[in-house]
């Protein structure tokens, strides 16, 4: 429950600040991918790669709009922390210029590295009580695979977006994006690593549209 | 007799030196055989103790590469499975590949070569290389870090696909520079972390295991042939050459992964083993090859030859000794045999001659007798002749008369032995033939009795007789008249005055028997009466002139009947003869 409840504070906690600049909202669902496993309320989410693609399981989808829009000012460092030998939150949504810490919550070391061309940095064998907590900033847009060198199996994923609209389905695959700007943009869900889906969106102030992937 | 002993000899000579042959033919076949077999044997001894030999050498030095292979294989998996290896390959970081792997992969590359003898345990890389997604090998940034290869070694490590298992292959190394080696390699896949499937292959490349140095005492060269390159460094570089096409032959001929054949190394003979060293790999087919002089089994061979060669030797002598043994013990009774049935035949022909000349004789002097009869007859009648002439003149005194009458007499006499002796010879020559008809024996006998009592000179004696009339004998009368002339005579004139004459007969159906019994001085019982010119001892006026008893028996036993003494005691002497019985005459008595 403490886990999801953090994602959902995650995700308003992104897109409050932006709010007060616009007024349009886009709301509707995407399709997830069918999950093999039922849902369970307190199951946490993980990477899982199947064909070679990278998805949550249980399958998310971060929905966003693309277009290039002015930073802003100040961006809060993000977190991405290692506990159970998993990371926390799995799927991390950020934009471009914003910091990430790894704060282990582990008893055992880890070793957090990227060799991802969006970002490749490897942050060395740490304990929990390693400080500062090790913090990466990621300056370039694109998906960052995190790995443990330690526990090989540890998959986390950070999706760097340009844009700061951007926000994560709940289960069923609802979204809202509230507070974007007028103007023609394309509105993009991405599934997994290799699943991006888009539909071109007119945005006009004071409406609020409805639009479902596929 | 000369001749007979030099050829029986020869013979027995003959004998021996076919028997001697025979166990000479036998020894030297079964040493030709032994020979045969031995060199066979040896051979495939030879021959199957290098094979094992060799396949115990390259068992174990299987058995140590398994266990490296196996040793390798985890630390290839364990390396294949690290994470930066994976995010270098996954997350399209191909130039971090090299540099990640350098820290993963530094405890196999890093430190000096380890000593031979801990090369077994040691896994000391000399090299290694990553292979794209096409099998290519991805060339590293820094090649000092990774193990310096040349172009056409570095070549050798790419595979025509990636492979899902662990693959063993040899590579000839640094070929351009001359010092030549061998690596051997073994790719290990690397297995994608998102599909499973192979995304790329480690190879990595160490001093090969080598066959220990002991087997270089019994001259055993090992090496590795692979991509049609012999290598093997002991031998000279034209042997290696000859050898090299030799192999790729055999090895291209044949599917099986290990064999053996003969090969001359500098014109030694040597038997060369190979055996697939990395059966079913991607890699290039490589073999291990020994080469073993044959030297040492040609020398055992030799040995062997030598002795089987002394053994057949000492085989033939012993055959010899032995031949002449059992030719001596074998000849010795057929000499023997020889030697009787040469006596044998000396006696039978002695005997022969003998019988001859005796037969010869007595014919001679049957035909004497018969002669002599002939001769004497006519000179006895002349003087007979002449004594009756003489009797029937006058003239002379009385007395003169007396004597010519008692000449007279004798002259008769002389011609009835003259008679019985030609009678007697033609018997002994066989001439004489009793020509059978029924004859009267009593008729006869009353004759003989009658002429018996008119003799003049007949002594007083009484005569009996028992006999019935019409007695027939089966016989010639004139040989019947002789016997019972003589048996009759003999009673009167071996009796005594006043003596008695007892003539019996009676027929028994088959036989008719006539006993003559007379009185008169017996006969000692030791005295062989029948014998031919036998005089009686007893002394008596009137002795015979000896063959009358003789010539009466021959005649009975010529007519199928006999004559004998019945008894001569008590002043009582007694004969007996037997005729056969007339057929059909007569009446049982």
């Amino acid at each position: 429950m403490r886990l999801r409840g953090l994602l959902w504070f995650n995700a308003v906690f992104f897109i409050m600040p932006v709010a007060p600049f616009a007024s349009v909202v886009v709301e509707g669902r995407v399709e997830l991918p069918k999950s093999h496993s039922a849902p369970v309320q307190a199951k946490r989410y993980e990477i899982v790669t199947k064909g070679g693609v990278l998805s949550t399981q249980p399958p998310l989808a971060v929905v966003y709009l693309e277009g290039a829009f002015p930073r802003p000012v100040s961006s809060a460092t993000k977190e991405v922390a290692q506990k159970d030998l998993t990371f926390v939150p799995a799927l991390l949504p950020i934009q471009v210029g914003t910091r990430v810490a790894f704060p282990n919550l582990d008893d055992t070391y880890h070793n957090i590295f990227s060799y991802s061309p969006a970002k490749r940095f490897d942050l060395g064998r740490y304990r929990p009580e390693e400080r500062p907590i090790p913090t990466q900033a990621f300056d370039k847009p694109g998906l960052v695979t995190l790995r443990c060198d330690i526990h090989e199996h540890m998959r986390g994923l950070i999706l760097v977006l340009k844009s700061q609209y951007f926000v994560m389905t709940d289960m069923d695959g609802h979204f809202r994006l509230s507070g974007l700007p007028a103007g023609h943009y394309t509105l993009k869900a991405w599934i997994d690593s290799r699943t991006t889906l888009e539909k071109p969106v007119e945005l006009k102030d004071g409406q609020t549209l409805h639009v479902d992937f596929p | 007799m000369r001749s007979a002993v030099q050829s029986r000899d020869e013979g027995v000579a003959s004998f021996r030196t076919r028997l001697f042959t025979a166990i000479m033919v036998i020894v030297a076949t079964l040493t030709a055989l032994g020979f045969y077999l031995a060199q066979r044997k040896v051979t495939a001894d030879a021959e199957r103790n290098l094979q094992e030999n060799f396949q115990a050498e390259i068992s174990s030095l299987h058995k140590l590469e398994e266990l490296r292979h196996a040793a390798l294989a985890e630390r290839c998996k364990v390396l294949a499975a690290k994470p930066r290896i994976h995010a270098a390959m996954e997350d399209n970081a191909i130039d971090l590949l090299y540099p990640s792997a350098k820290d993963e992969l530094r405890d196999l590359m890093e430190g000096d070569e380890p000593p031979p003898e801990e090369a077994t345990q040691s896994l000391h890389a000399k090299f290694y290389r990553f292979l794209d997604n096409t099998g290519a090998v991805i060339r590293p940034p820094n090649p000092y870090d990774v193990g310096e290869l040349d172009a056409k070694t570095e070549a050798q490590l790419a595979l025509s696909r990636l492979p899902d298992t662990q693959q063993i292959g040899y590579i000839r190394g640094n070929a351009e520079t001359g010092s030549a080696t061998i690596d051997e390699v073994i790719a290990v896949p690397i297995f994608s972390s998102y599909t499973g499937e192979v995304i790329s292959a480690l190879v990595i490349g160490f001093k090969p295991l080598e066959l220990e140095e002991k087997n270089a005492e019994v001259g055993l060269r090992s090496g590795v042939w692979v991509n049609g390159q012999l290598h093997l460094p002991s031998l000279r570089k034209a042997a290696q050459a000859s050898l090299n096409e030799k192999i790729a032959s055999v090895v291209k001929n044949s599917d099986r992964e290990q064999d053996s054949f003969r090969v001359n190394v500098d014109s030694a003979p040597q038997l060369l083993f190979y055996k697939q060293l990395n059966p079913g790999s991607l890699f290039p087919a490589a073999y291990e090859i020994c080469v073993y002089p044959l030297a040492y089994s040609m020398a055992e061979l030799h040995r062997l030859r030598w002795q089987i060669g002394g053994a057949g030797v000492l085989l033939l002598l012993g055959g010899f000794v032995a031949s002449h043994v059992v030719a001596l013990r074998f000849s010795a009774p057929v000499k023997k045999l020889a030697l009787d049935s040469e006596e044998n035949r000396e006696q039978r022909q002695r005997a022969e001659a003998a019988l001859a000349s005796t037969a010869q004789e007595l014919e001679r002097s049957t035909r004497y007798s018969a002669d002599a009869s002939h001769q004497l007859k006519s000179p006895v009648t002349v003087v007979r002749v002449g004594l009756e002439a003489l009797l029937k003149r006058e003239g002379f005194k009385p007395q003169v008369y007396e004597e010519l009458s008692a000449l007279l007499h004798q002259t008769h006499r002389l011609t009835g032995v003259i008679d019985d002796l030609l009678l007697l010879s033609r018997m002994d020559a066989g001439h004489l033939r009793i020509a059978s008809t029924p004859v009267n024996l009593s008729e006869l006998v009353d004759q003989w009795l009658d002429d018996l009592s008119a003799l003049p000179d007949s002594p007083d004696v009484k005569i009996e007789k028992e006999f019935t009339a019409g007695l027939f004998v089966a016989g010639e009368k004139r040989y019947t008249s002789l016997i019972v002339q003589n048996l009759l005579e003999n009673a009167r004139k071996y009796n005594r005055p006043g003596g008695l004459i007892r003539v019996s007969a009676h027929s028994n159906g088959r036989n008719v028997v006539l006993s003559i019994g007379n009185t008169g001085p017996t006969i000692p019982p030791d005295e062989n009466i029948f014998e031919r010119f036998h005089h009686r001892s007893t002394p008596s006026a009137a002795s015979g002139h000896g063959i009358g008893l003789n010539l009466a028996r021959e005649l009975a036993r010529l007519h199928g009947g006999d004559l004998c003494l019945l008894r001569s005691e008590n002043d009582w002497t007694e004969f007996e003869v037997r005729f056969p019985a007339a057929d059909g005459v007569n009446a049982v008595a």
